[in-house]
């Protein structure tokens, strides 16, 4: 299943993506307008209640999502050369996959992750960036959760993205 | 000289990391005159006197934890409020993180440098170091010596204005661990660690074990 997450406010995008993406399921959640907050950084998804996160808002309908799906995809404006907040949420959010067990991969330090299901990253801004820094972000993000980045591309992009969705 | 400190973490003062960094890094930076104004993001109501000190000062000090590679969402949102300076102001950072190889830190400090390009203002450099992890979940004595050795790197920062010197950049400790610390860790994660995490959480009420799966 591939999970987009739109967090801007333009579902031009989205229609694009749901007429062309063809060879798997695909499922959008229309951030934009949902109530999403930032990580409170309390820990309480790794220590207090495993796996959920203590900000009981609309992120858990994402969430929830994204343990299953082989590929999130995330739509996101930009800011000051990255992307914008509601977008880094999206991913700052995502620390229940992990949990608080951590191990050596490689020569790095990594946490245990949670589930057994790896799902790799993708992602399309609608702005000005460093697409470059964004790249880079990108992999490491992937990495830190057992996955890998499918990539960053612009919203003029998008028929190179679908690409790689399929 | 005088600095506005901003501690760019989302967790609440009483609980922050980054604040007890603070606590230290700034004992050592007033040593010999230096003052500072100290602010939170994570209280919002802070925000617009954050603003009128950002505009108003030359000496910026955002303190950092690493999320995701790179600088919190909230942060984030509270620096795009802001307006590019476009003068002689300088912003240093402290970066901290819990994962304690210095490579872990790198995609966010190389983040700090365009953000700064972005507001207009100049780079002094950014504190880099890990193994912060623990110091809101130990006793006292033992956070105080994660902590304790801040306390040096403001004086560094109160005499150079930034963290270029080759004092500030050893701080850091490895990049990458040596191939018999990483398995001697490895060992201590697989035993001892797990045992040290279940304490912390049976502490804090958890009933689960730190690996269940909520959502299968």
């Amino acid at each position: 299943m591939i999970l987009i997450v739109n967090t801007t406010s333009d579902t031009s995008l989205t229609e694009e993506l749901k007429k062309h993406t063809i060879s798997k399921e695909i499922d959008v959640v229309e951030a934009g307008s949902m109530n999403i907050g930032h990580c409170i950084g309390c820990n309480y998804c790794w220590l207090k209640t495993p796996g959920e996160c203590s900000v009981k808002d609309d992120y858990e309908i994402i969430l929830k999502k994204a343990v299953h799906a082989d590929e999130l995809w995330v739509i996101s404006d930009t800011a000051l050369g990255f992307i914008d907040h509601k977008g880094k949420n999206i991913y700052d959010r995502m620390l229940p996959i992990a949990t608080m067990y951590l191990k050596f991969k490689g020569k790095q330090m990594r946490h245990v992750l949670r589930y057994k299901k790896k799902t790799d990253f993708g992602l399309i801004i609608t702005g000005e960036a460093d697409k470059e820094y964004l790249e880079r972000w990108l992999k490491r993000a992937a990495l830190n959760l057992g996955s890998k980045s499918l990539g960053v591309y612009e919203k003029e992009e998008l028929t190179e993205a679908i690409a790689c969705m399929q | 000289m005088h600095a506005v400190i901003i501690n760019g973490s989302p967790r609440i003062k009483k609980l922050s990391n980054t604040d007890k960094i603070l606590e230290k890094f700034t004992a050592g930076m007033t040593e010999n005159g230096t003052t500072f104004e100290q602010y939170e993001v994570s209280d919002k109501k802070q925000w617009e006197d954050i603003r009128k000190a950002f505009y108003e000062n030359t000496h910026i000090l955002i303190a950092i934890p690493l999320y995701v590679e790179c600088i919190p969402g909230l942060l984030l949102e509270f620096l795009e409020t802001l307006s590019p300076k476009n003068d002689e102001t300088e912003i240093a950072f402290i970066l901290q993180s819990g994962f304690a190889e210095g490579i872990q830190l790198r995609c966010g400090e190389t983040y700090l440098k365009i953000l700064t390009k972005k507001l207009g203002c100049k780079y002094a450099g950014t504190l880099v170091k890990g193994d912060n992890f623990s110091i809101r979940w130990v006793e006292e004595g033992t956070a105080e010596r994660v902590t304790a050795p801040y306390t040096e790197m403001g004086c560094e920062y109160a005499k150079t204005g930034g963290f270029e010197s080759d004092k500030c950049k050893a701080f850091t400790g490895p990049e990458i661990f040596s191939f018999p610390l990483r398995v001697m860790l490895g060992v201590v994660f697989a035993v001892f660690a797990k045992s040290g995490f279940k304490k912390i959480s049976q502490g804090v009420g958890c009933t689960k074990p730190l690996d269940y799966k909520p959502y299968k």
